[in-house]
């Protein structure tokens, strides 16, 4: 097992487990505070990965510069959370909040079927690539090894803004805090003159967001293809779970595990790439069926 | 200030209430009456918005109540400590009775008034403000409760069961926080759901009792004649 490989291994892992984090945080905050466990968080990583990659295409095109890709990410992202995840929310889960989860499953699932397929009518179904930020960022020398800044500096760098802004969030902001509330207890929240209604609203577009920003940084990196969603939303359930759903620092130490668990076996034993992270859930919640993080010490959400 | 008329709400097609009549006046002690499962907690929550009310009317100050949301109704100054406490148990004591202040965007300096003012009422919590509210014994819980109700209860606090379950010395300490919020705010109405009636005896003014979601008054207040005459004892 040479070193350099297990230095590259590693920083592959980092890379690939920040982005699972985005995603997963996001699905995480949603099963917190809606308890609904929702399938269709794929579809907002997919659209937003193509969103991002036809507006670097266009941006490009026009011969503007690939940095404006970077600002046009995260509007990309909070453009997709608030339309796509504000009307989800607004037409389809605010009628089945406390249904059985069987039915809840089965209309997110649904939702998620839609807009694959919208996804493809939209953006068809050629491969996009679009990997000119990646390439304006350059690369880095680790140890030997060159890497590119993007996946090794930036994108770790927006996950760990992420999980300490989104900690901040939920405990000194007073919306923060009513999420937290609303979790907890939602009638005495509403008690409390939380409008739980909108508490839901606000965290799903958050969620949808964040979802939307890992794929729109994963844009630059991979081409993209119809199907992305749902290899993405089964992995970042595979986080969520082994994290416990719910947990937010958790899913960051989840997600890092997970993504360098894969990509040493991309390494050292390429067949069990696929298999790797639900190994890793398989294993922890056999022995910790709740989760790695669900202790009393450990907050939900 | 508070008028209920005529209302009946149900759970699931059972009927919880029946054709309740209360009033509450400004600055009035009022005492609900009645067994567990006779209504009280249901009453009360259907003040708050969280029952499906099928008949008669809420007003306050006039105003028909059932039309406002429920997350708009204790921004009119109505105060509510559920029986079972429910504190948010990953706050501190301070950070669970400054939420909803924080929420209705009340001015910091404003929520440090009243905050003066609950920890005038309940001092034993000010000792206790930056201790996690999960740690709390159930008679600290439901005196946080009873600040966290006193921070929006501008106009009217509901307490649901205060006593419920509190050992007698616990029992005496929130008589006293009662007792002093009485004279520190004269003017906030009361409405105090309790089972056992002889707890509200020197507080309340004027009575009601409950059963099988029925309400009536008791005529003379809880002086215990009044009490044997309406059954109650």
């Amino acid at each position: 097992m040479p070193p350099e490989m297990l230095l590259l291994a590693a920083l592959d892992g980092l890379a690939y487990g920040s982005l699972i984090f985005l995603v997963a945080v996001g699905l995480s905050l949603i099963f917190g505070v809606l308890g609904v466990l929702n399938v269709a968080h794929g579809s907002f990583y997919a659209i937003g990965a193509y969103v991002a990659a036809a507006g670097v295409l266009a941006l490009t095109g026009m011969g503007l510069p690939p940095w404006l890709a970077f600002p046009f990410f995260i509007v990309a992202a909070v453009l997709v959370g608030v339309i796509v995840g504000g009307l989800v929310e607004t037409l389809l889960l605010r009628r089945i909040y406390g249904k059985e989860e069987v039915l809840q499953l089965l209309v997110t699932f649904a939702v998620f079927m839609i807009l694959e397929d919208a996804q493809k009518v939209v953006f068809g179904v050629q491969p996009y690539f679009a990997n000119a930020p990646m390439n304006w960022l350059g690369t880095i020398e680790v140890f030997g090894i060159f890497y590119t800044q993007y996946q090794l500096i930036l994108i770790p760098t927006v996950a760990l803004l992420v999980l300490v802004g989104l900690r901040l969030f939920l405990r000194r902001t007073a919306f923060g805090r009513a999420i937290v509330a609303v979790t907890q207890d939602r009638d005495a929240a509403t008690a409390m003159g939380i409008d739980a209604t909108r508490v839901y609203l606000i965290t799903f577009i958050i969620g949808a967001s964040l979802a939307a920003l890992g794929g729109a940084l994963s844009s630059a990196t991979t081409s993209l293809t119809p199907g992305i969603g749902s290899g993405m939303i089964v992995l970042s359930f595979a986080v969520a779970a082994t994290a416990g759903l719910g947990r937010i620092e958790g899913a960051a130490v989840a997600a890092l595990l997970i993504g360098l668990g894969r990509s040493v076996a991309v390494y050292f034993a390429p067949e069990f790439d696929v298999l790797i992270p639900y190994l890793i859930m398989v294993a922890v919640l056999l022995i910790k069926p709740e989760g790695l993080f669900t202790t009393v010490q450990t907050r939900k959400v | 200030m508070l008028e209920i008329k005529g209302l009946t709400a149900e759970i699931e097609g059972v009927q919880v209430l029946r054709k309740v009549d209360l009033s509450l006046a400004e600055g009035a002690t009022v005492a609900l009456i009645g067994r567990n499962g006779a209504g009280k907690t249901s009453l009360l929550r259907a003040v708050m918005g969280f029952m499906k009310v099928t008949g008669g009317e809420i007003t306050f100050d006039g105003r028909p109540l059932l039309q406002v949301k429920p997350h708009e109704r204790p921004r009119l100054g109505i105060g509510y400590a559920p029986e079972d406490r429910r504190l948010f148990s990953t706050f501190t004591i301070e950070e669970n009775i400054r939420l909803p202040a924080e929420v209705m965007k009340v001015r910091e300096a404003e929520i440090a008034r009243r905050l003066e003012g609950v920890y005038q009422v309940l001092p034993e919590l000010a000792d206790l403000r930056h201790r996690p509210a999960a740690g709390l014994s159930g008679g600290q819980g439901k005196m946080a409760a009873l600040a966290r109700a006193l921070m929006v209860g501008t106009r009217i606090i509901l307490l649901d069961e205060p006593f419920q379950g509190l050992a007698p010395v616990l029992a005496n300490r929130y008589a006293a926080a009662l007792r002093a919020l009485r004279d520190s705010h004269p003017d906030i109405a009361l409405l105090i759901t309790e089972s056992n009636p002889s707890l509200l005896r020197t507080f309340a003014e004027r009575s009601y009792a409950i059963e099988r979601g029925e309400v009536t008054e008791i005529a003379g207040g809880l002086a215990a004649s009044s009490l044997e005459a309406a059954g109650l004892h």
